[in-house]
């Protein structure tokens, strides 16, 4: 028998980002027969996904999604879930990599039934950032409903307050525990995936579209979160000024896209999202009118472009060439009137709207913070995966802008990538 | 807009529009924020979307007898926003400077002033036409119009090169420089005309004169109080050198209005005392000229947003270079340098002869140009 038909004699996959991509290549390895830790910086899985209403082009909720592939997770034993864990270290090379994980404390322990209890104590109302701050939570938390861990957090804000010690008194489990300090350990891996996924671009650096100067300007992930039925408003599409239901929504496509000021490059989702989140304005409100006003409208693939064609035969769907560069909101009524020169007629035109979506870009989280690993990042903070190198890779939208189906395919692509460098070891 | 239109693409047309500053044109996208950014573009047909677009296919015909390239006043706020770095307002600055070749003749005269590898040759001339012309007229004259032995105790510059000589030359380049824009303003006025109907810009079809000249009347109050350079966002602070340059030209060609009365009428001669208010007059619009123009150039070094090509510091050098000459010439005379200033005096006199002579081919033609257009836009009610 030779050594290469023998299974792996050992090493495991550290896997950086619990959303869709992480999940994803966690899975893929672990059913293969791979050890698999996941880490993910937040409280619980699901990443951006998790903060969807609905997926494009099928329209069914995300939650679904991420259902079966939790309880793929919980049926592994390969895979070790680590929340609330970041990265602070990673030395080594290809096949031996020492990865220093910090763990910080979620004051929650696995005791926890969800009760609710603890939430009820605590009298503050801190803002909450999986709404986009829309919304304010107690400081003894649920992120969500399905959140995986499925157990509640405490938000440092409140510890060393009253409302700590009172969510601690009103725990008839003895799941809380004050005295949580953050852990840092080191992780032995061979193959690392960095599936850091991707944030909002910053809506209020783009000063000629008046996000943040003016109430009813939103962005796409703010409306997700608005049509969410477990949203700040449960589902129901207000203006945020005084949550009145718009009679006219605009959506302002390549908002800090394809702009060498902001994003210099394509989002790649942004199109798809904007004809999606049509469709939750036309479903709650039959009478609402819309009008998209885009660049180029990228629908890539014939799914995607069977969507765009079911959607631009309604006729309250109103398509714009042209790109959105002036805001303006009258104090009185508080609706925005977008201006932008329809390329095709080449007039310049206003429209008063009761709400605009700024279809906003995804940015590399690698963008803002460097991972504390030996990387190559393009200028815009894409990793680049040096295939020559190997032993790490990124994953989804760490490595370029994608859909969930994209993210998917490079996820199982890196997961095989990853196993390819254990196995060589 | 016609349903079907032929594109023929002038491929030099858009190398020479590249060349004249619009490098960054084939970036552009038409996104069309710059109508938008653009503060002073109209709302029916604004620019520069289309000019962007027809530029980098070449369509010269919609662009060269364009108004809108003319209603640009290149503030740089199209510039600041445009996601592509196709710069926009320097775009269309290349136009326009494209239009003054154009709309020049003879031909090869205004082609000249546009290019580099021309500039000695063309700064050279005028030094020729002085020597040639003074000679010519000292021998069949009998007469010391170019007299380089003036001597005397006083320095008079007039004794050097005698306002004779002066007018028999720059009488003619004036009025040269006169027929050349009226030349080019007939063409130009009826070729933005054909092309407003074109576009749909206007409803009136013929150009009534009266009503013409009523809008020039309604239109110069704005370009004297600059309101569009402050409607601008960005390089708003251009509007405050401009300002004194335009009104030290407007100045420096009273003073010289009265020298030449006074000269032919009164038969006074010049030098004219420091205390006499026409000296004030001249060297305050001497000394507002040096300092525009000094603002000017280093507002544009300092500028990497803005493409600053030959025709930009042709023309800064040419007004900075007429300031500077002039004050010292002044200077010198005061001072008793007397072969130095008469040397500047020459050189001053160069400087002014490229002023009249090379206008209606250069980048400050748009003093006409821009005149007509923002009165053709007055006068065609367009909103």
């Amino acid at each position: 028998m030779t050594s290469e038909t023998k299974a792996p004699a050992g090493g495991s996959i550290v896997v950086v980002g619990g959303g869709i991509s992480g999940l994803t290549t966690a899975i893929e390895a672990a059913e293969v027969g791979y050890e698999v830790y996941l880490l993910e910086k937040n409280s619980y899985l699901g990443g951006r996904v998790a903060q969807l209403n609905q997926y494009f082009p099928k329209l069914c909720p995300p939650t679904c999604g991420l259902e079966i592939n939790f309880r793929r997770i919980k049926d592994n034993p390969r895979i070790k879930v680590l929340t609330l864990a970041e990265v602070e270290k990673v030395e080594g090379t290809p096949g031996n990599y020492t990865v220093s994980v910090r763990i910080n404390p979620r004051f929650v322990n696995e005791k926890c039934t969800c009760c609710g209890a603890c939430a009820e104590a605590c009298g503050t109302e801190l803002s909450d950032d999986y709404n986009f701050g829309m919304n304010t939570r107690k400081g003894a938390y649920l992120p969500f409903e399905m959140a995986f861990p499925a157990r509640f957090v405490l938000s440092p804000q409140i510890i060393g307050t009253d409302d700590a010690r009172k969510a601690k008194e009103a725990c008839k489990y003895d799941a809380i525990d004050l005295e949580m300090k953050p852990k840092t350990f080191d992780l032995q891996a061979g193959a690392i995936v960095w599936a850091t996924g991707w944030e909002p671009y910053d809506a209020k650096k783009i000063d000629n579209l008046g996000f943040g100067q003016y109430d009813n300007i939103i962005t796409n992930m703010m409306m997700e979160r608005l049509a969410a039925p477990n949203g700040p408003t449960k589902g129901k599409i207000v203006r945020p000024s005084d949550d009145a239901e718009p009679k006219s929504v605009a959506f302002v496509q390549c908002a800090g896209s394809r702009d060498e000021n902001h994003l210099p490059y394509c989002s790649y989702i942004c199109c798809m999202a904007s004809l999606k989140q049509a469709t939750y304005v036309r479903e709650r409100y039959p009478d609402a009118e819309i009008h998209i006003f885009y660049i180029d409208l990228r629908a890539p693939g014939q799914r995607y472009e069977k969507f765009y064609k079911t959607i631009k035969e309604d006729a309250k769907v109103h398509f714009i060439k042209g790109k959105v560069a002036e805001v303006m909101e009258d104090p009185a009524s508080k609706a925005v009137t977008v201006v932008a020169e329809n390329a095709v007629t080449g007039e310049k035109m206003r429209q008063t709207v009761d709400l605009v979506v700024l279809a906003t870009g995804m940015q590399p989280t690698a963008a803002n913070a460097k991972l504390p690993a030996d990387l190559k990042y393009n200028a815009d903070g894409f990793i680049i995966n040096d295939f020559e190198q190997g032993g790490m890779f990124a994953a989804g939208c760490a490595n370029k802008p994608a859909d969930v189906v994209s993210s998917n395919q490079n996820a199982t692509g890196m997961a095989l990538k990853a196993i390819q460098t254990l196995a060589r070891k | 807009m016609s349903d079907s239109y032929f594109v023929d693409p002038d491929v030099g047309f858009i190398k020479e529009v590249s060349q004249l500053g619009g490098q960054d044109l084939k970036k552009c996208f038409q996104c069309a924020t710059c109508s938008v950014a653009c503060p002073i573009s109209p709302d029916t047909k604004p620019f520069p979307r289309k000019e962007m677009i027809a530029a980098s296919w070449g369509l010269k015909d919609r662009l060269v007898g364009s108004a809108d390239i003319w209603l640009c006043h290149n503030c740089g706020d199209c510039t600041a926003l445009c996601p592509r770095g196709a710069k926009p307002g320097d775009v269309l600055g290349a136009l326009r400077a494209y239009a003054i070749s154009e709309y020049g003749a003879p031909k090869i005269l205004a082609k000249s002033v546009n290019d580099p590898k021309k500039l000695v040759p063309l700064a050279l001339l005028p030094a020729v036409l002085f020597l040639v012309v003074g000679f010519l007229c000292n021998i069949l004259f009998g007469v010391q119009w170019l007299n380089f032995r003036p001597g005397g105790d006083t320095i008079v510059h007039a004794n050097f090169f005698s306002t004779w000589l002066v007018d028999i030359i720059f009488i003619p380049t004036f009025f040269f420089a006169v027929v050349v824009f009226a030349l080019g303003l007939k063409r130009f006025v009826a070729d933005i005309h054909a092309n407003a109907l074109l576009e749909g810009k206007t409803t009136k079809e013929k150009i009534d004169p009266v009503g013409f000249v009523q809008a020039l009347v309604r239109t110069v109050p704005t370009i004297l109080q600059h309101k569009k350079f402050t409607e601008c966002g960005e390089n708003k602070e251009r509007a405050t050198p401009h300002m004194m340059v335009l009104f030290s030209f407007i100045a420096l060609f009273i003073v010289t209005n009265i020298f030449f009365v006074s000269l032919y009428i009164f038969g006074q001669h010049g030098p004219y005392s420091q205390l006499n208010p026409v000296k004030w007059l001249a060297n305050v619009g001497g000394i507002a000229l040096i300092i525009g123009s000094g603002m000017m150039i280093i507002q544009r070094l300092s500028n990497k947003e803005q493409v600053s090509s030959y025709k930009d510091w042709w023309l800064l050098g040419l007004v900075f270079g007429l300031g500077v000459t002039g004050m010292l010439a002044q200077l010198t005379r005061l001072g008793g340098l007397a072969g130095v200033s008469y040397f500047i005096y020459f050189v001053h006199l160069m400087f002014v002869w490229y002023l009249f002579a090379y206008t209606p081919f250069s980048k400050l033609a748009h003093l006409v140009y821009r005149t007509v257009a923002m009165t053709y836009l007055e006068w065609s009610g367009r909103k």
